[in-house]
């Protein structure tokens, strides 16, 4: 049987299954007994990359299949810094899981920075995950955040940038019909402070991850990276939702957490 | 025989609508079914509807059976009930059932039909569903009219009296107490009906929706097939029942009404007339709905406006035709007045018209109630609740008030005004409304019947997994199914409280003539005032303003205020069963959709197919076993009431019931589709849209909505008639054996 690497960004950990990306995550969204329910978000990873601090050498000792005989589904080898010690050139596609277990696959593309002026929202998933507004765009985002000369930063950081709608341009005004965050009165204060202070970068809006994330709040797509390369995960365009991945999208829509 | 050859049209007219509605059928059964997928999932629903509809009519059966041997016992060996009774109870239940049976098997072969119509077009997707639905209305119109025209024609031939006056009144009396057989026959549709549909409903979205994260109409989804026959259950053949119970009753207790009003002139052919007039006119509407089904049409690309204005148009064109004909079939019959009692038809058309809007603005996400409730829900599902009740307090306003002076008016016009001095006119007056606000009905259960249409092709494209074309198109017609399923439901309500008026007027005569019958078994009957009467025909001589001061029946009497407080009582004990009732038969649904995730391994990754028969049955059983105590209370306290307080408690009870369960129905109804609508609102794009703390919050209030809506509010409609037919039939029990 085939063994798979997988690194999850929800928790940080990296784990070694006989099960290929759209089983896992299904088992990883709703259990074997299915009473368990959580989205998931996970990388494949080329399990051939080497490393000093991840136990890869567990891969073939650990992950082996059952007695009688079934895919072993998880295999937990690592969790804290995982992402860290990860190479970027390892990463390959990323996948989104509903908390109905449907998978949805997104694969890496160039990404080509938005020159609009306008606020941005990230939600960071690892090493840390709070919830950021910034004036910056995501290519500019990455290397503020990956900037070890700075006192706060990261060695490498996965995030996704989210949907502000109107409070992008017009944080005061701005219409929140269809903006499903909790506090909302915080984040238009959070991005007032970021419009009228211009030597302010970023503002944490919410300090850390507090409930799985609504995938049509996603603008744009996924970030993984450090102070030198960016790999971008594009989500599909509404159209293509709708019309090719219909299931998994009915499925994000139906769930309750944003 | 028959004294005016125009009877022949009501026989005509049911004729014609079965032979629409088959024609209508056979168009819809021509139509592709789509791909084998669709065929595979319409066939899980047809066999689901057909496997409840099989074991609710074994329960039926039996309730049907013992009652018809009561009423035999009652006929034949104590002799207190017409001996008719019997044969025409059975007849009316058997055509309500068989209507519900045509209108489910139309609706469940229709669905995947007008999902694969929609692939071509809306305009081709909203003509299969509609007229498929207007199998169901035309169904209930044309059994109805032929059941009672046949029986009409029965029992002129086979009653003989020497006086043709009160030749008359036994008819007209003996054919009200048919309706007893389609009230039990709607009691068991509706509060079955809506039990089943309730508990698949809450039970799919509590363990897909809310526990799993899976989305309707899913088919990993075990109760989703449950949930779509439930439309069917609910919507169509509880639906259906209602309204074939409120069309009987209205042109039966205003024929009975007619007929002791008109006697009074002493001229026979004008008394003939005047019972005549409501079936005419019932089918005089049929005729003219049948040609407003083919003004409902769509253009390409239709919006929502559009499409909901090419329902209305339907039904305006109807209901104008209906007006003009009416008034040349009054001026043909030459019955005294004729234009006051046109005016009282108007008056009903007119009523169930605001009743259906004030529903529509009370409802809809378009005006401002339902929008608040939204808006309360970013402050969590107890604002949701509190909002939704309060909309549903005050959207009672509008209806009661529209038929109360729609009561009023068509009293005044008939009886040329409010006094009593003609006051059987002005009942009579109160019977026809109902019969006018009803005499669409052929139209109007159409478009009610298409809204399930419509929401099972949406689950069917949806399941099947149809292009977003198709889908844009089957929710279009589902959203606006919603629209008419809410306005159904006022228009039914409405319809059941001045059916339930005509009714309480009629139970008079009724006791009239079976005191009649007491007084020839045991030479004499005393009145609680103590006035006594040895003649029979003595009894039909008094004026029923004397027959209520015999009765004592006045508010000061303390058996007419206990029956009012019984029968007031009566509506919130039946809700409160039928809400226990979803509430313990989805409980038992999400035990079984869990069991499933855990046991039959792949049906979340969609490897292997869910036992959606299982579902069926859980829901089939569940509403058979919940709705036999609520079924027994409808039928025995009106029984009970009489022998232990006699008429004047009876008409309290049932002033009670019908006063306190049309307003609560109305509550009911309007509070669980203002909740349904306002999460629709907010999955729209409004207060955070879908996945919002609102949205759930909303989603909260749509679930207790849920029982509200389609199985407390309107199985209320059937308590109202059924308490009433049952007080008519067992009046001859209440007046021989009353305690009082």
């Amino acid at each position: 049987m085939k063994t798979y690497l997988y690194l999850s960004l929800i928790p940080e950990s990296l784990i070694a299954s006989m099960l290929p990306p759209d089983q896992f995550g299904n088992y990883y969204a709703v259990g074997t007994e299915k009473r368990s329910r959580g989205q998931a978000i996970f990388f494949d990873v080329d399990p051939c990359f080497q490393s000093d601090y991840l136990p890869m050498q567990d891969i073939a000792k650990r992950c082996v299949p059952h007695s009688d005989g079934s895919p072993r589904r998880s295999t937990y080898l690592s969790i804290y810094r995982v992402l860290e010690h990860i190479p970027l050139s390892a990463l390959g596609n990323l996948h989104l899981a509903t908390t109905d277990g449907r998978v949805l696959s997104l694969e890496q593309k160039p990404y080509e920075a938005d020159k609009a002026d306008r606020l941005h929202l990230y939600q960071e998933f690892c090493p840390v995950n709070p919830r950021v507004a910034s004036t910056l765009d995501p290519a500019q985002f990455l290397p503020h955040m990956t900037d070890t000369t700075q006192p706060i930063s990261v060695e490498k950081i996965a995030f996704c940038e989210m949907r502000l709608e109107a409070l992008a341009t017009d944080p005061e005004g701005g219409s929140v019909e269809n903006l499903p965050y909790h506090n909302i009165h915080h984040l238009r204060d959070c991005l007032l402070g970021l419009k009228y202070d211009p030597n302010k970068k970023t503002k944490v809006v919410m300090r850390h991850l507090q409930q799985d994330v609504l995938f049509r709040t996603v603008r744009n797509g996924f970030f993984v990276g450090d102070k030198e390369r960016l790999l971008y995960y594009p989500m599909p365009s509404l159209e293509d939702l709708e019309l090719k991945y219909h299931p998994w999208w009915r499925s994000a829509l139906t769930t309750f957490t944003s | 025989m028959i004294a005016n050859p125009l009877y022949w049209l009501a026989p005509t007219a049911a004729f014609v609508a079965l032979a629409f509605a088959l024609h209508f059928f056979r168009q819809m059964k021509r139509e592709d079914e789509g791909t084998d997928t669709m065929k595979r999932i319409a066939l899980h629903v047809r066999r689901g509807a057909m496997a409840y509809l099989t074991q609710q009519y074994k329960v039926v059966v039996i309730f049907f059976a013992v009652i018809a041997v009561v009423l035999a016992f009652l006929a034949f060996v104590l002799q207190i009930q017409n001996q008719w009774v019997p044969f025409a109870f059975l007849t009316a239940g058997f055509f309500s059932g068989l209507a519900g049976f045509f209108g489910m098997k139309t609706a469940t072969y229709a669905a995947a039909r007008t999902a694969n119509a929609a692939s071509r077009s809306l305009n081709d997707g909203l003509r299969v569903a509609f007229r498929s639905g207007a199998v169901m209305g035309l169904v209930v119109v044309g059994l109805a009219l032929f059941d009672i025209s046949a029986w009409f024609l029965i029992l002129n031939i086979f009653i003989k009296d020497a006086d043709p006056i009160h030749r008359i009144l036994i008819i007209t009396t003996t054919m009200l107490t048919f309706g007893m057989g389609a009230s039990l026959q709607a009691l068991f549709a509706r509060v079955g009906g809506g039990i089943y549909t309730k508990a698949a409903d809450v039970g799919a979205d509590l363990v897909g929706k809310v526990e799993a994260g899976i989305p309707e109409d899913d088919p990993r989804n075990p109760a989703t097939i449950a949930d779509n026959v439930g439309d069917n259950v609910g919507d169509v053949a509880g639906m259906g029942a209602d309204l074939y119970e409120s069309y009987c009753g209205s042109i039966l207790a205003t024929a009975a009404l007619g007929a002791a009003a008109y006697g009074l002139t002493g001229d026979a052919a004008m008394q003939f007339n005047a019972v005549l007039a409501p079936l005419l006119v019932a089918a005089t509407g049929t005729l003219l709905s049948i040609v407003g089904i083919f003004f409902v049409r769509a253009k390409p690309g239709s919006s929502q406006g559009q499409l909901m204005g090419a329902l209305h148009r339907g039904v305006n064109v109807s209901s104008v035709l209906i007006i003009i004909a009416s008034f040349f079939l009054l001026r043909y019959l030459a019955i005294d007045n004729y234009i006051g009692i046109w005016g009282a038809i108007v008056t009903g058309l007119v009523t169930g018209i605001v009743i259906g809007k004030s529903t529509e603005y009370y409802t809809s996400q378009q005006y401002s109630p339902t929008k608040g409730i939204s808006q309360q829900a970013e402050t969590g599902p107890a604002t949701v609740i509190i909002a939704g009740m309060g909309v549903g307090f005050l959207s009672t306003a509008i209806p009661v008030l529209a038929v109360a002076l729609g009561t009023i008016l068509a009293y005044t016009f008939a009886a040329g005004g409010l006094g009593l001095e003609n006051i059987l006119y002005g009942l009579y007056g109160i019977g026809i409304a109902a019969v006018g606000m009803l005499s669409t009905l052929g139209l109007t259960l159409a478009t009610d019947a298409y809204g399930p249409i419509a929401d099972n092709a949406g689950g069917n494209a949806e399941m099947s997994g149809l292009g977003p074309e198709v889908r844009n198109r089957t929710d279009a017609l589902d959203s606006l199914g919603n629209t008419t399923a809410a306005t159904g439901k006022g228009f039914a309500i409405g319809s059941a409280a001045l059916t339930g008026l005509a009714l309480l007027a009629s139970y008079i005569q009724e006791i009239k003539m079976s005191i009649g019958r007491v007084i020839e078994r045991a030479a004499g009957f005393t009145f609680p005032d103590g006035t006594r009467f040895t003649e029979r025909a003595d009894i039909q001589s008094i004026t029923l303003v004397d027959f209520m001061a015999y009765f004592q029946i006045h508010l000061i009497n303390p058996r007419v205020l206990v029956g009012i407080f019984i029968g007031a009582m009566m509506a919130f004990v039946f809700c409160g069963l039928t809400m226990n009732a979803v509430g313990r038969a989805a409980g038992r649904m999400v035990e079984e959709v869990r069991r499933q995730f855990r046991e039959i391994d792949g049906i979340l990754e969609g490897k292997n197919e869910p036992d959606y028969a299982r579902c069926v049955e859980i829901s089939t059983k569940g509403a058979q076993r919940e709705m036999i105590l609520p079924s027994v209370a409808a039928v025995l306290v009106p029984v009970v009431t009489g022998i232990l307080l006699g008429v004047a408690g009876v008409f309290g009870l049932l002033a009670g019931t019908l006063s306190t369960g049309f307003i609560l129905a109305i509550f009911m109804a309007n509070s669980g589709g203002a909740w349904d609508n306002a999460k629709k609102y907010i999955e729209e794009g409004h207060f955070g849209g879908k996945g919002s703390a609102a949205h759930k919050a909303a989603i909260i209030g749509d679930t207790v909505g849920d029982p509200f809506k389609d199985t407390s509010g309107p199985s209320l409609n059937i308590l109202i008639k059924l308490m009433s037919m049952v007080s008519i039939v067992m009046a001859g029990v209440t007046a021989a054996y009353s305690l009082f």
